[in-house]
């Protein structure tokens, strides 16, 4: 199994070389779908958000070409223990990260870039709520592992019902919505969605102020260096105020911070305008564009991937059929493993748990992790399509095969295979079609195939989340359907009982 | 040729083959007869490796099988390729033409070439007198002229002996006659077989005839004598 493994982490990487670029690229990690103010995009389809303008001033700063890698928020500083230079890896993890202890310890830090305040967000109209300590009995939405999740559950325990989501956006809608009575968030997110949302509004004074900082590895020690003169720089000279004010969010907190890390008092004054970035115009050719491209990720992911799931499900139930006890028995418990666990943790496993059981420079990118963990999930199923086919053929089959003086293995291929795959492919057809579904799954490990994206444009476009909905499903259905129809036409094709013509 | 000797085979308490021993010569025609469960196909599938057993030895030429532990794969096929088999179900591969069934055996039992080995495989077609079938599949034949397919296939790898299983029990006499014609033709021609059969005729013809009972050989002799008895 591991050789099989590595020979196609080979086959994979080989397709996959990057090309060399003349400036050296800053690898950013970030997670888009937490969306404004950090890193989001407009309107008109650009990329903007004070991080995203941060990472173009350390680029300019450094001399290097900022380069935006997506991923889930809380799975960002991981990827710094996979290689910078493989097709996903990163330099840095820049996305709201708090200073945390157990970070700080694994990983590289930057001085901090920005202070934020845990603030409490309500609907307008919520007259029950009026103060911190009115949280109790309420229920509130927090984003998973940020500091505000943290704060919320010391400080007020089981006081409150917590609601935990991915995603800060869809926190504030469902507050707006009143599906949720309160959200405690960074201010930053705070600040951006209570003048973006109306009937939202802040409650209380902030509390418990914090640092975001750029995580890296550990012996990065240079660019850390590097990182943090350019912020400190960027404090001296004004750059980072005026990034902060384009979004609203400069304040006597981060008037603090400039005192601290470079010892001036008062502040330069030089203050930019609040830039509005609102470009209007039609949306829709951009974000059809865009749908239709992972659409083709998500075709690509399933015509890699079931191919290699038949081939591992054929070796894996003539091992179980034909097999003695102790190839059997494992391969047994194998198909039962995957069969009875999610495809969801199996992709988690491949991603992030099997490149550190391999040696260095093994590491999966997301693409091939997302086509192996499919492939080794649906070989499981196959396996069983398989056994199923292969004891279905009578057994006097493989007597008259051996009678005649084949090996087994040759009766296998020549006598029961044959006629086993004519069983298996109606079982089979549906599992691809299902397969092809289940390619959303590989969302959760950076790979933007087509339910991703629309997690992505749907963040940005909320008043489209409907009709982008729709529009999904529909490229799900106009690709699965012809799939249901020429599976329907092989089967009929090779039916053992069709008259006539030579197989 | 072949000589068994003192084969046991047990399933259970139950001991299906009860030390049997019998010898064929080549270009003779053994007849085993007796009532059902008497262990005759028992004894044919032993001969061809398709069974294994507790107690005893075959020996089919120079290849020899001693009861009582598992077979390499090597020594079941030295042995098969030495004694074919025809069942009683005939087993055509359904997925093959009949022509495509005859060259199974030298394709891929003896590594020929479809185009080396498909003259000899029309001419036994031939022979068995369904040179006009061989590109209908076996779902459209006759179940005589499957048998008759299936015979041809099992000569079609040159076997010095083949093991006849009850080769008429599941056809009809008209169809039946079609086979056994088939089979007195080889007979006459110097084929060696064993051929477990309830057919009386064909018995009487048996340069020998076993019967079979419980597990055990009662009665030898030729064909005539055991047949009449």
């Amino acid at each position: 199994m591991t050789r099989c493994l590595l020979s196609l982490t080979f086959a994979l990487a080989v397709v996959s070389l990057a090309s060399a670029q003349e400036k050296k690229p800053l690898r950013w990690g970030t997670d888009p779908t937490g969306g404004a103010p950090f890193v989001f995009q407009n309107k008109a389809g650009e990329w903007t958000g004070f991080e995203w303008d941060f990472a173009a001033y350390l680029g300019e700063k450094l001399n290097r070409t900022p380069v935006m890698r997506k991923g889930d928020w809380d799975k960002l500083p991981e990827r710094l223990d996979q290689p910078a230079d493989g097709p996903e890896g990163i330099d840095i993890v820049l996305n709201g990260y708090e200073q945390r202890e157990d970070l700080s310890k694994k990983y590289g830090m930057t001085q901090p870039y920005y202070t934020y305040r845990l603030a409490l967000v309500t609907q307008a109209g919520n007259t029950s709520l009026a103060k911190w300590s009115d949280l109790t009995g309420k229920t509130v939405g927090v984003l998973g592992g940020s500091a505000a999740h943290d704060y919320v559950k010391e400080a007020f325990a089981d006081k409150v019902t917590l609601q935990i989501n991915p995603d800060v956006a869809t926190v504030f809608g469902l507050v707006q919505a009143k599906r949720m009575d309160a959200t405690v968030q960074d201010s930053t997110a705070a600040l951006y969605f209570v003048r973006e949302l109306p009937n939202l509004k802040t409650v209380g004074e902030p509390r418990k102020p914090g640092f975001y900082v750029i995580y890296l590895r550990k012996n990065d020690e240079e660019l850390r260096k590097q990182i943090d003169d350019a912020v400190k720089d960027g404090w001296k000279d004004g750059s980072l105020r005026k990034i902060y004010q384009k979004y609203g969010l400069w304040n006597a907190d981060q008037e603090w911070l400039t005192y601290t890390q470079t010892g001036e008092w008062p502040p330069d004054e030089d203050a930019a305008e609040v830039k509005k970035d609102e470009a209007k115009g039609n949306p829709w050719p951009r974000m059809l564009n865009e749908l239709v491209r992972a659409a083709g990720m998500t075709v690509f992911l399933a015509v890699t991937s079931f191919p290699l799931a038949m081939l591992m499900g054929l070796v894996l139930a003539i091992g179980r059929v034909y097999g003695p006890w102790w190839v059997a028995a494992p391969l047994g418990v194998y198909v039962e493993v995957v069969r009875g666990t999610p495809l969801l943790l199996q992709l988690y496993a491949v991603f992030y748990l099997l490149p550190t059981w391999l040696p260095d420079g093994f590491a999966l990118t997301p693409l091939q992790a997302g086509i192996l963990g499919l492939a080794l999930n649906y070989a499981a199923y196959e396996a069983e399509n398989y056994r199923a086919g292969l004891l279905a053929v009578p057994r006097g089959q493989m007597e008259a095969a051996l009678s005649l003086g084949m090996t087994k293995l040759v009766a296998i291929r020549r006598v029961v295979v044959p006629q086993a795959a004519r069983i298996v492919i109606p079982p089979v057809t549906n599992d691809f079609i299902a397969l092809f579904k289940d390619t959303s799954v590989c969302s959760v490990i950076l790979i933007t195939e087509l339910t991703r994206k629309y997690n992505e444009l749907y963040n940005f476009n909320r008043e489209y989340v409907a009709e982008l909905a729709f529009v999904t499903a529909g490229l799900y259905l106009v690709m699965s359907y012809p799939l249901a129809i020429a599976a329907r036409w092989l089967e009929h094709r090779l039916s053992p009982n069709r008259e006539g013509g030579r197989a | 040729m072949i000589r068994v000797s003192n084969l046991v085979k047990t399933f259970g308490t139950n001991r299906i083959l009860d030390g049997v021993s019998l010898e064929v010569r080549t270009g003779e025609v053994t007849v085993l007869v007796g009532p059902s469960g008497g262990g005759k196909s028992t004894l044919l599938r032993c001969i061809n490796g398709l069974e294994s057993f507790q107690e005893g030895e075959v020996a089919v030429g120079d290849v020899t099988l001693a009861g009582g532990k598992p077979h390499p794969e090597r020594e079941l096929v030295a042995l098969r390729r030495k004694v074919g088999m025809v069942f009683q179900q005939f087993h055509l591969f359904p997925h093959m033409t009949a022509i495509e069934n005859v060259l199974s055996g030298p394709r891929f039992a003896l590594g020929q070439s479809r185009a080396e080995a498909e003259p000899r495989a029309r001419e036994l077609l031939a022979r068995v007198g369904l040179a006009d079938f061989a590109d209908a599949r076996p779902a459209t034949l006759s179940g005589g002229q499957q048998q008759r397919v299936a015979i041809a296939r099992s000569l079609a790898v040159n076997p010095t002996a083949i093991l006849f299983d009850e080769p008429t029990s599941a056809l009809d006499p008209a169809m039946a006659g079609e086979v056994l014609a088939v089979m007195r033709d080889l007979a006459a021609s110097g084929q060696t077989m064993i051929v477990v059969t309830h057919d009386m005729d064909l018995a009487k013809q048996a340069t020998t005839a076993h019967r079979m009972v419980a597990g055990k050989i009662v009665q030898s002799g030729s064909g005539g004598a055991v047949a009449g008895w």
